[in-house]
């Protein structure tokens, strides 16, 4: 889909991207990263010809686009900064709306378009269409970017640190909402980012530069488990079987384990606990409320007297959780397994300790 | 205690001051002719006891309203207040006129003396003050701003000041003054038009080339520090020397004298203003403004009309308004060098020592000053898009 040959940039005596190839497949989201200097936001500056490239050539969809008119080109690809660049004398609508203006849209699609992206971005239509600038919070005015950046749904979209100046919070958030749309919308993506863990959690490749050069392209699987080179290696850091830990879903690990409920008696919790240390206990709609531990078994005559009823909300993790959550919240409590629910809060099974051990040793062969 | 002396109106309780000093001054001067020496007559002689006392009282007033602390209803009334002493003042000194020019000889005059300029001056002080108050009622501001001076000049129009001097000195050259108040427009709105067409592209010049910023604001500020009546000496000399050269030019009107050096020296007076708020204005632009504007696909002429143009007016549109305000007063000068004016009659009075010949050319220049000053204001204002408008309702 975009093809990058052979480009490097240079300014006056430092070259800024030397020698780079690299090929982004249609509907991916490639991350560049590196540190500070490393080319990778000129690389992200060519592909929409902001820079031309002092040698090689960028195909898109197999056409050069250095035959294409700089103005067409970029209208055909969504643009998102970090710093937002939303115009202040425009409202959130005719912000948004600057590309179809630019394409001749009609009014009337204009306004639907704008009406449609403010509710793909989480926002209230009456409410921000007539807003400026000034009155947004900085997690607002990022989420308008967006919006103004999809808005002739280009095909392309290049993201410069589009998360960058906001609040971790916020980040969090505006990055699920991100994977959100981009399951949805499937476009092309090239972002820059030096957040490694926001690469990790977004992109479907990984672009490591270093000094103007491509280190490593690959999954951010393949760049966890076998980085190419010291400079990788200690790029991604000591704790990144951590790291990728986070890019696994837990649904390929979840168990089935026994339940009982509360009205059981508690001859039948311990044919239900056999030969395990705890059992889950769940109400009648099927909800965890807590746990029995064998060692309590034998004090009690009745299920109800030996529950222990820890917060289960803090415990239970949904199925689309990850790996990494499910050993933090391990960790954070302190035990060797955690209860599954589906989207009504129902047990549906477990996550061991031993599975998430498991899951990183096959990472480190 | 420190607090009761910030809450104070310091401003206002000046102006109340400087109001009450001005009524042992002398009102109005009584000549038998128009260049005699004249006998003062002070504010009781003038309106009588009765008079003195309204404005002993009013002004009284306005020092306690001032000393009480700055509250916005204070304010209003302290502006009220003080356009009501500036209407009374000048009924009263109408009123006076008329009355000693039928006691006196045929060729008597009455003017008005420095007890009433510092009157206006002091009551000038007091508006000002009220109007700091009431930033956020333009109708409050408007109606203390001009209300008395509105009413003075009908009173002016009705002829109640037919038997002061300054209108008589008037009446005699109608027909000059509606020349020279038209030349005074034609000189200083042509040359901040002629300004603004030369400096908005020099502004915009010196943001693009970084080679040509510092050569156009070394020239823009050299010129602003020559004495302006030596820059309109100076340009006597090649000009004469041009159109001896070229009698072509002499018959289009380039002279030594005349209007030409003057809205040349002009012209360049009003460049400093609109080149810097032009370049100020382009370079505090956001980048990332522009930088979003060009990759989404904005061509450089697109950015320029639909950003740059937009975001950058306010600013330039105020240094305009400097250019404006400074050009109404500098053209006075022009006068000296032939190229007539309000100036005019302010040099004539000069000459003649006649105060009222003065003042006939200086208060027109400091109106007209004024009316350009509000004029470009609500430009600014207009130009100001909603989203940047910030504090200004």
């Amino acid at each position: 889909m975009i093809r990058l040959e052979h480009v490097t940039k240079v300014y006056g005596e430092t070259v800024a991207v030397n020698d780079l190839s690299i090929e982004i497949e249609k509907g991916e989201v490639c991350i560049l990263i590196g540190p500070s200097g490393c080319g990778k936001t000129t690389t992200l500056r060519v592909t929409n010809r902001l820079l031309e490239p002092t040698s090689g050539h960028i195909f898109i969809d197999g056409r050069d686009i250095c035959q294409i008119r700089p103005e067409r080109l970029r209208r055909s690809i969504g643009y998102a900064i970090q710093s937002v660049g939303l115009f202040p004398h425009l409202t959130v609508a005719a912000n948004i709306a600057t590309v179809p203006e630019l394409l001749h849209w009609g009014k009337d699609d204009i306004a639907r378009r704008v009406e449609e992206l403010l509710i793909l971005v989480g926002l209230n239509p009456v409410e921000y269409a007539w807003k400026y600038p000034s009155q947004l919070s900085g997690g607002e005015a990022q989420r308008i970017g967006v919006a103004r950046a999809l808005a002739a749904d280009p095909p392309i979209l290049l993201m410069d640190e589009p998360f960058g100046a906001v609040d971790p919070l916020t980040r969090e958030r505006l990055q699920a909402q991100f994977i959100r749309i981009q399951q949805e919308l499937k476009k092309t993506v090239i972002m820059v980012t030096h957040d490694l863990d926001e690469a990790i959690r977004l992109a479907d490749r990984i672009a490591i530069m270093e000094l103007g050069r491509l280190v490593q392209y690959d999954t951010p699987e393949t760049i966890l488990s076998r980085p190419a080179n010291k400079f990788v290696h200690d790029f991604v850091g000591t704790d990144r079987a951590l790291k990728r830990l986070s890019r696994i879903g837990i649904g390929n690990f979840i168990r089935p384990c026994p339940s009982v409920k509360t009205s059981d008696s508690i001859k039948e919790v311990a044919a239900a606990i056999g030969s395990r240390r705890s059992v889950w206990v769940v109400n009648d709609e099927g909800r965890p409320i807590g746990w029995i531990d064998q060692s309590r078994l034998s004090e009690s005559v009745t299920a109800r007297e030996t529950i222990f009823s820890g917060d289960i909300h803090e415990i239970a993790l949904t199925n689309q959780a990850t790996l990494r959550e499910a050993l933090s919240r391990m960790l954070g409590q302190g035990f060797k397994s955690i209860p599954v629910v589906d989207d009504k809060a129902r047990l549906i099974g477990e996550i061991t300790l031993h599975d998430v051990e498991a899951a990183t040793a096959d990472g480190e062969a | 205690m420190v607090r009761r002396l910030v809450n104070r109106n310091s401003v206002a309780i000046t102006g109340a001051i400087i109001g009450l000093f001005s009524l042992p001054f002398g009102w109005l001067t009584l000549k038998s002719s128009r260049l005699a020496a004249g006998t003062g007559l002070n504010l009781w002689e003038a309106v009588g006891w009765e008079g003195a006392t309204v404005l002993l009282v009013l002004w009284h007033a306005c020092l306690i309203l001032s000393l009480s602390g700055k509250s916005r209803r204070r304010s209003i009334i302290l502006g009220i207040a003080a356009n009501s002493i500036l209407v009374i003042t000048f009924l009263f000194a109408g009123l006076a006129a008329n009355h000693l020019i039928e006691q006196a000889a045929p060729f008597a005059r009455v003017s008005l003396s420095a007890g009433i300029w510092i009157t206006l001056a002091a009551t000038y002080i007091l508006i000002f003050a009220s109007r700091q108050r009431l930033q956020d009622s333009r109708a409050w501001r408007n109606l203390i701003s001009w209300g008395g001076l509105v009413i003075v000049i009908t009173l002016l129009f009705t002829g109640w000041f037919n038997d002061l001097s300054i209108v008589q000195e008037f009446t005699g050259r109608e027909a000059r003054f509606q020349q020279e108040l038209l030349q005074h427009i034609f000189l200083f709105g042509g040359s901040v038009t002629a300004g603004t067409l030369i400096g908005i592209p020099l502004g915009i010049w010196a943001v693009r080339s970084k080679r040509a910023e510092k050569p156009i604001f070394f020239i823009a500020n050299i010129t602003q520090t020559i004495p302006s009546l030596a820059l309109f000496g100076l340009l006597i000399a090649p000009l004469s020397a041009l159109s001896f050269a070229f009698p072509l030019l002499r018959e289009i009107g380039i002279r030594g004298v005349g209007p030409t050096p003057a809205i040349i020296a002009l012209v360049i007076y009003s460049l400093l203003p609109i080149v810097r708020n032009t370049f100020v204005s382009l370079r505090q632009l956001d980048p990332a403004v522009i930088d979003a504007g060009l990759g989404m696909g904005m061509n450089r002429r697109q950015v320029f009309r639909r950003l740059e143009v937009p975001l950058a007016a306010p600013l330039i549109l105020e240094g305009v308004r400097i250019a404006s305000v400074q050009s109404v007063g500098l053209t006075a000068l022009a006068a000296l060098i032939g190229a007539g004016g309000l100036g005019w009659f302010v040099f004539q009075g000069l000459g003649q020592a006649a105060p009222d010949l003065i003042i006939l050319g200086a208060i027109p220049i400091i109106v007209l000053a004024l009316v350009v000053d509000a004029v470009m204001r609500t430009l600014v204002r207009l130009a100001t898009p909603k989203g940047l408008a910030g504090g200004e309702p």
